[in-house]
């Protein structure tokens, strides 16, 4: 099972957001993901004990240092783009 | 017969009248007729009923907090005193409701009744012209919390059925309207990224998008500004919060002097040091908002997920209209951080202007309007005006957050309860339609829904053959721009 989290400013709606959009693409995939959705401080305190964690690119640099891999999204909403750096970051 | 009567009293009494409960009801009976397994409704009801339970703790704890620092301002200063944030303005209004008698239910049948108005709207498009669906939970609850105070403030004596009804009217038409504004907007922004804003500050982005590129100079942008790296703390809602309610309960608990707060505060111990007290209360506001925000997390995320799920089972080609963060991806890092920066100055000059002349409220800045409407803001003057718009207008949308916030704190007295609404719609459009309400009553709702439903009709008959297709296809609406401006698509100037 793959751990994810989902961050952004207030953890409220775009997270939510990249959650939703996130567990569509990953049941897509066929990868088996549990996915969590928080905010960045919350985010940060947590992403050691995560696989990966998806925010917007312009939170990225919040995560320099964890152990976890960070994927920065442009576009919160596009499956497309999340297949892609799935992908190419090669989560199973 | 009688035995209805008593069904439905206990229904009444037990369930309709405690939002808890409501909503854990709601909650359970969509995951039914979603055909979800008995154990998710069960863990879905538990859900939503703790999360509420959870923000009504946070609620009490937050107006509680505050209460000791309204009643020095009173005493010594005959001032009233509203932090304008959407959470301090939800846990306001509620305080509102309730302290007139009222049940607060109210709130979460608006929002039902809301939605499914933005629900019709979409699906009769082609003669009202919305295109998009509001499904941002968390917005929803804080507006329609709000909103709720504002029509029970103008119709003191209207029945809860009818309060309900016309509020949920009033609110599904500015979700629709509002939300269809940003549209263009933000599908400029995002090349097309399938999805328009739902937020505060849509008539903002709007009037931003109108403005930034007769300010600025798009060439000029703020991407080769060096920012100092300290502001990224920032970016931190729990610490942007600490440090936030230090500068201004730190400013203010001073003024009023450790003998006066010795009075009032029973939890200030005659032992505690007096910068330790100011740094504990200070850092209290934090606690509250960050487990408000934990509740409404807990039950918005059922709420969110089976709006999205109606969204895509009913109204396929509709647009979602989202979170404003959503955009924030599009523009540079630069930009966020930059508007919020601007908004503050604005902010702060405008506090001090309030307490120069003396107004009989004081404003504290929250952290939710000075950072999401000011960034968002910067976002889009930035791509059509540059560094010039992104710090021009979040400036005056500062100002205009805390004299418009001023305003309807007083107006409205949710000031008596220390919040106010303050993001930026909530500083301008629906003060304004608080007032017009106020005056022409019934005559005045109406006036206000039909005028906001012109306003799609309108964008529509200047842009007739691009309207529906800048939604739908964005490429081939670059295409039909291509042929106007007699270029090839790849030079086509989108503005």
């Amino acid at each position: 099972m793959l751990k994810v989290i989902a961050a952004c400013g207030s953890g409220m709606g775009s997270s939510q957001i990249i959650k939703m959009k996130l567990s569509k693409v990953f049941k897509k995939l066929g990868i088996d993901a549990d996915v969590y959705h928080t905010n960045v401080g919350d985010a940060k305190s947590q992403a050691n004990n995560y696989d990966v964690v998806f925010c917007s690119a312009s939170l990225e640099g919040q995560f320099a240092g964890t152990k976890a891999k960070v994927i920065g999204l442009k576009n919160l909403l596009s499956e497309q783009e999340m297949t892609e750096k799935i992908e190419a970051a090669d989560l199973k | 017969m009688e035995i209805l009567l008593g069904i439905w009293e206990f229904f009444q009494n037990n369930i309709l009248t405690k939002p808890q409960f409501f909503i854990g009801f709601i909650v359970f009976v969509g995951y039914a007729l979603l055909r979800k397994p008995i154990y998710e409704c069960i863990a879905g009801f538990i859900k939503a009923v703790v999360g509420y339970m959870i923000l009504m703790v946070a609620s009490s704890g937050l107006v509680g907090n505050f209460r000791p620092v309204l009643v020095g301002l009173k005493d010594r200063f005959d001032l009233s005193a509203a932090v304008i944030d959407p959470y301090f303005g939800q846990a306001a209004a509620q305080m509102s409701v309730e302290n007139i008698g009222r049940s607060f239910s109210m709130m979460m049948m608006v929002l039902l009744i809301a939605f499914a108005i933005n629900i019709l709207l979409v699906l009769f498009r082609k003669y009202t012209k919305i295109r998009t669906l509001f499904i941002t939970g968390h917005v929803m609850v804080q507006q329609s919390s709000t909103a709720l105070w504002l029509v029970l403030f103008c119709f003191p004596n209207l029945q809860d059925p009818g309060v309900v009804l016309m509020l949920g009217v009033l609110l599904g038409t500015y979700w629709s309207v509002a939300s269809n504004l940003t549209v263009e907007p933000v599908a400029k922004l995002t090349e097309g990224g399938g999805f328009a804003t739902g937020h505060q500050q849509m008539f903002g982005i709007f009037l931003v998008s109108k403005l930034a590129k007769r300010i600025g100079n798009p060439q000029k942008s703020l991407e080769n500004l060096k920012l100092p790296g300290f502001l990224s703390i920032f970016n931190e809602n729990m610490v942007a919060t600490g440090i936030l309610m230090t500068i201004f309960f730190g400013a203010i608990i001073t003024i009023l002097g450790a003998d006066l707060m010795h009075q009032i505060d029973k939890g200030f111990s005659p032992k505690q040091n007096f910068a330790f007290y100011i740094v504990e209360k200070s850092f209290n506001f934090a606690v509250y908002l960050t487990i408000l925000q934990l509740g409404v997390r807990t039950f918005v995320s059922e709420l969110t997920n089976s709006f999205q799920g109606i969204s895509e089972k009913l109204l396929p080609g509709s647009m979602p209209a989202v979170d404003c963060a959503a955009t924030y991806g599009f523009g540079h890092p630069n930009a966020v951080t930059f508007g919020f920066l601007f908004g503050a100055f604005g902010q702060f000059l405008a506090i001090l202007g309030l307490i120069v002349f003396q107004s009989p409220i004081l404003i504290i800045s929250g952290f939710v309007p000075l950072f999401f409407d000011n960034a968002t803001f910067a976002v889009f003057a930035n791509r059509l005006g540059g560094v010039r718009a992104a710090a021009i207008l979040p400036f005056c949308s500062g100002i205009i957050q805390v004299l418009g916030g001023a305003f309807a704190a007083y107006y409205f007295t949710t000031g008596n309860f220390g919040g106010w609404h303050g993001n930026f719609d909530w500083d301008t459009l629906w003060p304004a339609i608080g007032v017009i309400m106020n005056y022409f009553q019934y005559v005045g709702v109406a006036i206000v829904v039909v005028l906001l439903l012109l306003i799609p009709q309108i964008i529509y008959y200047r842009n007739k053959d691009t309207y529906f297709l800048i939604a739908e296809d964005y490429d081939a609406y670059k295409e039909v721009l291509a042929k106007k401006q007699g270029v090839p698509v790849d030079q086509v100037v989108v503005d």
